[in-house]
């Protein structure tokens, strides 16, 4: 690629490589995210290259490897582009079939296609799947159009040209008016305004000032910044420089945890795309506007995820939080003025210059405007990442989306915003997605973490394993979170294993109170959040544990027992044979020994004629 | 001469020099914040967090929040409370955490008696160290020494030494054991007058109702406390 000394050298550029892709008659798109890769996708792309290894096919058809599209679950996903014809689950020995019938023959391999649970009916194309079709899929749709290290690609799909706009028309005090006025709030969790957040880092005395990408996400079961990181580097990189021309500042950093090594590599090899192009360092674009990128990895700590604690580490220190008297974008990296964003903030920033804050605004609620990208997971038929427009209920994004439950059992609650948000009854499904609302309910939309459970999942036990995350992934700096989430995971311990009292309730409580209110950083403020949010919505669970010693889901261990139906049972020996601990004994009847059962379940998923079943237990003396 | 800001500390007007901390200028005017981490001279580290206090919006924008004396700035017009019903509340629930990790602490002992910890709703622990920093910080800071540091994370987290040997730069000086709270000199007891002995490590105040001499508390007989001991020789029982 050219070095680049003007903003029209730029768009030069953009018709060339328009003019180029328009001679490519067949694009064949496979996803090939962590998501992807993890399905088998690179076995896929190797054998459709060696397939289209002869010389009719080798310059006709284009293959596209791009980031995550979204739709995880069914992964590897093959679009074939001028049919418009999705493929779900590819395997390589599909590969034949595909390339003969749809890229020789123009025929559809029926098989491949995504089925309707609801209907059962094939559905061709992409845009039809009900997956895709309820969303509004305005960042992660780009992934598709993109090959993370092919720049090329980006700058065909109107990349950079937000940043050629800003560095030839926009005072920086223009950009920051532009993003006030879409209303985009930070995407990280907290719903800080982001407009409102840039005007104070360029405020803010100091020497240098320091813009970073916070892409340390460590939520359980949460891939946003993954999927948008590693899709679309470029995407992000412009959002920086624009957020940087804004502020005034001349060197960025992109943090993103080391767990993410695609997202690692994808951005380093952006950030040397952009160098040689001209679209980072001296001059940028042939302005005076200067600007450089540099890759920082996280070594694994969640509470890395915390402004403060992030830039310590960036510092070279041990990645612990201070006190937030005065905040990052006053005194940040090296107790200069930094500008710290989510991925995703980042990702919303070009399209807002490009498109016009009003397009952003007229999309959303009263106070949270634009779409956001959630990680639908858990118990539901449809998992992956979801776009859409904030206010959307609940119940939209869970079973219209999310396809419903996936074992046909009861949605009982859904997990919002990670170890730190709560969690939400089905009764409440019908909140819109939006900052204040989720908040009123007790939880949050944090980074945008969806799990899903259903009923045969134990709240107090569900509450217990967040805990039990949070313990661990507390620097133990100060009190209330290192000692405190102990206390809490030990009395939920107590609990789940039958000693429960109704004064250790009270203690929980007040605990949850404290730690709450009085912890040092963010991560301890909201750590409580997942129990006080089931003490809220689910507190009958937490009573039938403590005063009947009773697991109404049947999963706490301690407060169950298996108990074989004479009535039912064939006597056809499975469940002694399946039973790790010699526990069933044959006699007259068969008959679990308590003594021996380790309650494993081994012998309940073994037996045919559901003979065998969760009862209610004694209380271990 | 320093600039002096005001500021109002539990409805009194303090005058202290600008940046110093609201708990160090709160001390100096006698109304007592209890403490554990904060040192003087040190930086302070907000880590116990028993010095809370509560700030008040003023002119009604925002809402009240809890934070650390020692790490919040002294500031013209700053309103804070350190004996609010929350902050009381909060300090007492965090000795109640930190006397259930290190109940043979007397400098423990005595914050939790003077925050007003009558029980202990924890299982015991019995730990040595409870992770102030302040041997880790006047090592570093004061003697210029680093021959202590934190080392792990969460409930891993410890003081140690590098590599576990003792480095070359330790002085000896012996100032980490003498900061500790785990080794602070314990009250004598009662005063014979009633006044303030100035060996209690948490100082007593003026501003908060507690007792201003150990009273020989429940908490203490639970955990076999010098005092009480004391108590039962002298008056002859056991």
């Amino acid at each position: 690629m050219p070095r680049l000394d003007s903003p029209a050298a730029l768009e030069t550029l953009r018709q060339r490589l328009i003019a180029a892709r328009a001679f490519w008659p067949v694009r064949l798109i496979l996803s090939s995210g962590t998501c992807g890769q993890a399905s088998g996708s690179l076995a896929v792309l190797a054998a459709l290259r060696q397939r289209l290894d002869r010389p009719d096919l080798r310059d006709s058809v284009h293959v596209r490897v791009t980031g995550c599209q979204g739709f995880c679950d069914q992964e590897p996903l093959l679009i074939v582009d001028p049919l418009d014809v999705a493929y779900c689950r590819v395997k390589p020995q599909d590969i034949e079939e595909i390339v003969s019938q749809t890229l020789l023959e123009g025929r559809v391999v029926e098989r491949l296609l995504y089925v309707d649970p609801r209907s059962g009916a094939r559905v061709r194309r992409e845009a039809d799947i009900p997956f895709f079709a309820k969303q509004d899929r305005a960042l992660i749709s780009k992934n598709r159009w993109v090959d993370p290290c092919n720049v090329g690609d980006y700058i065909a799909a109107g990349g950079y040209s937000a940043l050629a706009a800003v560095l030839s028309w926009f005072a920086p005090q223009r950009v920051i008016e532009e993003i006030r006025a879409s209303g985009l709030r930070g995407r990280g969790g907290a719903g800080y305004p982001t407009g409102k957040k840039w005007e104070q880092c360029r405020n803010a005395p100091g020497e240098h000032r320091y813009v970073i990408c916070n892409a340390d996400e460590g939520d359980p079961g949460a891939y946003m910044d993954r999927g948008l990181l590693e899709g679309n580097p470029h995407l992000i990189l412009e959002g920086m420089l624009i957020g940087a021309y804004a502020v005034g500042s001349e060197q960025g950093f992109v943090y993103v945890r080391n767990e993410y090594p695609l997202a690692v590599q994808n951005v380093r090899v952006a950030i040397e795309q952009a160098r040689e192009m001209g679209l980072l360092g001296r001059n940028i674009l042939g302005t005076n506007f200067s600007f450089d990128v540099k890759v920082a990895r996280g070594g694994g700590a969640f509470v890395c995820g915390e402004s403060t604690a992030l830039m310590a580490s960036l510092e070279g220190k041990v990645g612990e939080p201070r006190v937030k008297d005065v905040h990052t974008v006053e005194r940040g990296y090296l107790d200069q003025p930094s500008l710290l964003n989510n991925v995703e903030t980042w990702a919303n920033v070009p399209d807002i210059i490009r498109r016009g804050p009003a397009w952003f605004a007229a999309r959303g609620t009263e106070t949270s405007k634009g779409s956001k990208i959630f990680a639908l997971t858990g118990q539901v038929k449809n998992t992956g990442l979801v776009e859409v427009r904030m206010g959307t209920t609940l119940r939209e994004i869970i079973f219209d989306i999310g396809g419903g439950p996936r074992d046909g059992k009861g949605i009982k609650a859904v997990q919002t915003g990670g170890p730190s948000g709560g969690c939400l009854p089905v009764s409440l499904f019908d909140l819109p997605v939006d900052f204040e609302a989720l908040a009123e309910a007790g939880s949050m939309m944090g980074s945008g973490g969806m799990v899903v459970v259903d009923e045969s999942v134990c709240m107090v036990d569900f509450a217990k394993y967040f805990l039990k995350f949070l313990q661990d992934e507390s620097c133990g700096k100060c009190v209330p979170c290192r000692v405190g989430i102990g206390r809490m995971h030990e009395i939920l311990t107590d609990f789940c294993e039958g000693r429960g009292t109704m004064a250790q309730l009270a203690v929980l409580e007040e605990l949850a109170w404290t730690v709450q209110n009085a912890s040092l950083c963010a991560l301890g403020k909201t750590a409580p959040n997942p129990v006080l949010s089931t003490l809220r919505y689910f507190r009958d669970e937490y009573l039938a544990h403590v005063e009947e010693r009773h697991c109404p889901a049947g999963v706490c261990k301690a407060l169950i027992r298996y108990e074989i139906d004479d009535a039912l049972c064939v006597r056809c020996g499975e469940c002694i044979a399946v039973c790790p601990h010699g526990a069933i004994q044959e006699g007259e009847t068969y008959v679990i020994d308590n003594a021996l059962c380790q309650k494993c379940g081994i012998c309940e998923d073994a037996c045919a004629p559901e003979a065998i079943r969760r009862t209610r237990g004694l209380v271990h003396a | 001469m320093p600039k002096l800001v005001s500021m109002i500390v539990d409805g009194a007007t303090v005058r202290a020099p600008a940046g110093s901390s609201v708990l160090e200028a709160a001390l100096e005017a006698g109304i007592c914040i209890p403490n554990l981490c904060h040192m003087p001279g040190v930086h302070a580290l907000g880590a116990c967090r028993v010095c809370l206090v509560e700030v008040i919006p003023v002119a009604g924008s925002g809402r009240t929040r809890l934070t650390t004396s020692c790490t919040l700035e002294a500031r013209e017009g700053l309103v804070v409370t350190a004996h609010s019903p929350n902050a009381v509340r909060a300090r007492r629930n965090i000795v109640e955490l930190l006397l259930a990790e290190a109940p043979n602490s007397r400098a423990i002992q005595d914050l939790a008696v003077r925050v007003g910890v009558r029980a202990v709703r924890y299982p015991m622990r019995n730990k040595n160290c409870v992770l102030c920093g302040r041997c880790v910080r006047v090592c570093d800071e004061v003697w210029q020494s680093k021959s202590l540091g934190f080392v792990g994370r969460g409930s891993d987290c410890h003081v140690a030494l590098p590599f576990n040997t003792r480095p070359s730069t330790c002085k000896r000086c012996n100032t980490c054991v003498d900061v500790c709270p785990m080794t602070v000199t314990p009250c004598p007891g009662p005063q014979k007058a009633p006044a303030i002995c100035g060996l209690c490590e948490s100082q007593c105040s003026m501003a908060q109702n507690t007792p201003d001499t150990c009273v020989w508390c429940e908490l203490g007989r639970g955990f076999q406390c010098a005092r009480w001991q004391m108590r039962g020789l002298k008056a002859g029982i056991r």
